[in-house]
């Protein structure tokens, strides 16, 4: 069931009565109609006080009560993986507060710092010149295999992030998450294609062990992350995140799903370049069959995705057109997983 | 004389793409209208190829039939599947096989496993390459 339209009065007041702020206004709003996830509203929180003018950069996130990947991570969850990760090399805004109190803006949502920065898409033409550029100038790309490497030396467990569940010994990691994207398919109660239900079969019986845990982000490419003085200024998108196996966030960074036809890992770095740096950087080795296995994976989570996407159209209760032409991408990710078994 | 199911879905989508969705302003609306185009050029193209591809499903799915039911011989689980997907050529029958195939893989030795999975997954994949004709 969708939440009901919140108006920029509603989000004044409330943060005028958070910050304690009776003069409180909202300054440069903008909603940002990118994604099919969260509501997402930017802008200044301006207030006088005894200091002086106040200004706050902020960006509320709302769940809109049908979004893509809600069985999967909700606001709450969000908020305090960004409570961890706030003190640490990760870079990723300062999270300020989170409402669970539907009654307060009509759902739940989050209040977190607007961090400097742009997030093209790689998708679109100005977003493909926009990383060639940032790909040309050599330093965007070492920003972002700096932050991936931030993400995997991170010390979860002092951080607080074993919260989101550690898997245990062995493949317990990969079976896990097979079993998440399972539940997922299930809960759209659409049959699935028999090519998805042969790969998840086969992930199964092939799961790999994980001699190493990490925080994953999930989702680590162009697009999920700010770019600003050419630099990751912060990682964005914290809803697939998992404790497991750091090259399971390294297989998406090779993927040939983000590359945008280019030769450059998402579309932005040079792949020895990548390999060298993160390696150095972790002292991990990049086992490429292990990723070549994560990347079967992924493309079984895309399929699992458009699934949801087009179910969450068939079912009514998201009228969105884009959600209903999600069911022609099913097929083409399950492309890509029956070459890699073999067929 | 009356334009055929196809045509027609497809005259809506130029109508959609060419006329209307430029006089919308509202950018969403607008994103709508173009995203509509392209749902029902898809449709169109599963529409005027529908009986076609009924038919070649039909055939492959005898033909494997016929090969599992000779290749599976004395595993029942297997043959039960085997049995469902002779019925119905929905999804859930070829789930159902697939299913039966990894459960029983022990019993059906690797081998043979090998080979009738093999053998669906020749079938699936002509499936696939229908569905991607559609797919963007």
């Amino acid at each position: 069931m969708s939440a009901p339209p919140v108006s920029e009065d509603q989000i004044r007041a409330c943060l005028a009565e958070r910050f304690d702020a009776p003069g409180l206004r909202l300054r440069g709003v903008e909603r940002i109609a990118v994604g099919w996830s969260h509501e997402t509203w930017l802008f200044d929180a301006v207030w006088a006080d005894a200091g002086g003018e106040q200004v706050r950069p902020l960006c509320l996130r709302r769940d809109p009560g049908n979004a893509l990947l809600r069985e999967l991570s909700d606001l709450a969850t969000q908020f305090r993986v960004l409570q961890c990760l706030d003190a640490t090399a990760v870079p990723s805004p300062h999270p300020y507060f989170f409402e669970d109190d539907p009654t307060v803006l009509g759902a739940p949502f989050l209040v977190m710092e607007k961090v400097p920065g742009a997030c093209p898409s790689p998708w679109g033409r100005d977003g493909r010149r926009f990383y060639e550029d940032a790909a040309a100038r050599g330093v965007l790309p070492e920003s972002f295999t700096d932050a991936l490497i931030a993400i995997h030396t991170l010390d979860w467990r002092a951080a607080g992030l074993d919260f989101l569940g550690v898997p245990g010994g062995g493949n317990d990691f990969a079976r896990r998450e097979i079993a998440k994207w399972r539940r997922l398919m299930e809960a759209t109660g659409a049959e699935p294609d028999p090519v998805l239900v042969d790969t998840l079969c086969w992930l199964d019986a092939n799961a790999p062990s994980t001699p190493r845990l990490s925080l994953v982000h999930g989702a680590y490419r162009t697009g999920n992350f700010l770019v600003h003085d050419d630099r990751v200024s912060a990682v964005l998108d914290w809803e697939t995140q998992v404790i497991g196996d750091p090259l399971y966030d390294v297989a998406y960074v090779l993927s040939e799903l983000n590359r945008e036809g280019t030769d450059l890992l998402s579309n932005l770095v040079e792949r020895d370049a990548f390999f060298a740096r993160y390696e150095a950087g972790t002292g991990l080795t990049i086992d490429e069959g292990v990723c070549r296995y994560y990347q079967v994976l992924y493309a079984a989570r895309s399929a699992v995705f458009w699934m949801s996407a087009s179910q969450l159209y068939a079912s009514g209760e998201n009228t969105d057109l884009r959600l209903a032409r999600t069911a022609w991408s099913i097929p083409v990710v399950l492309d890509q997983a029956a070459k890699a078994l073999g067929y | 004389m009356a334009l055929a199911p196809d045509e027609l879905l497809r005259s809506l989508a130029v109508a959609l793409r060419q006329r209307i969705g430029p006089e919308v302003q509202e950018p969403f609306a607008r994103t709508q209208a173009f995203m509509a185009a392209v749902i029902l050029e898809k449709l169109a193209g599963q529409v005027a190829n529908a009986a076609a591809d009924d038919v070649a499903a039909t055939a492959e799915r005898a033909a494997l039939v016929a090969e599992l039911r000779a290749g599976a011989a004395g595993h029942a689980t297997v043959l039960a599947a085997v049995d469902a997907v002779a019925a119905d050529g929905g999804d859930a029958a070829w789930n159902g096989l697939v299913s039966a195939l990894y459960a029983e893989r022990d019993a059906l030795g690797a081998p043979t496993f090998d080979r009738l999975l093999g053998r669906v997954r020749t079938a699936l994949r002509a499936r696939l390459d229908r569905a991607l004709a559609y797919a963007s």
